[in-house]
């Protein structure tokens, strides 16, 4: 129970931190900065909005959850969901090149290999 | 002023990390894309809660967003999302 409780202490406390950088820019750009009270009560909302997403992604009845159904946790918003879309759509084509990419490599490799043991046996 | 060179982001790491814990009891796994995903939900979900109560603030011709302004822009927030 307790490692649990320090687990999720530390998580938020990387939470808090992200929030405080992103606030800064932010702060930055509209001109005006926000004070500790508001980074803390912004950081544990979103760390309470954690928990509304997973238990919408535990509908997901399979045991690993994939980029689908965290599409649907976006649906609320169009624009949201069209940009949580996007950028499935943009990770699925990177591995996808990923992968070619790998598979050109091996096909090298072992044409590579073929072509240096021709050459010994011609020797 | 500096600018920051990186973006920031939510580490993959630690989303990960937070919604296994809230799965602790499930057998569930989230997929790499799906944290990276998530990762992406939750630095929106921040910015949005910090430019609108920022908007609020100006609204109120204040120059530090503070709580109150934060507390005002939070229902319609929650809906949002």
């Amino acid at each position: 129970m307790d490692e649990d409780f320090s687990l999720h202490q530390r998580l938020k406390a990387a939470l808090h931190f992200t929030v405080g950088r992103l606030c800064e820019d932010i702060g930055g750009d509209g001109g005006k900065r926000f004070n500790k009270e508001v980074l803390a009560a912004i950081a544990e909302t979103t760390y309470r909005q954690c928990g509304l997403f997973h238990s919408h992604l535990r509908h997901a009845k399979r045991t690993t959850v994939n980029s689908e159904d965290v599409k649907l946790v976006a649906r609320r918003s169009t624009a949201l969901y069209n940009h949580i879309t996007r950028r499935s759509e943009e990770l699925a084509s990177t591995n996808q090149e990923q992968k070619e990419r790998r598979k050109k490599n091996t096909g090298k490799r072992k044409s590579e290999d073929e072509e240096t043991s021709v050459k010994r046996n011609k020797m | 002023m500096e600018e920051r060179t990186t973006e920031v982001v939510f580490k993959k790491e630690t989303v990960g990390k937070l919604l296994s814990l809230f799965f602790k009891d499930e057998k569930t796994k989230v997929s790499g894309d799906a944290v990276i995903l998530m990762a992406e939900m939750l630095k929106i979900f921040v910015e949005e809660a910090a430019r609108r109560s920022q908007k609020q603030a100006a609204a109120e011709d204040c120059d530090v967003v503070d709580i109150e302004h934060f507390e005002k822009i939070l229902p319609q927030l929650l809906l949002d999302f």
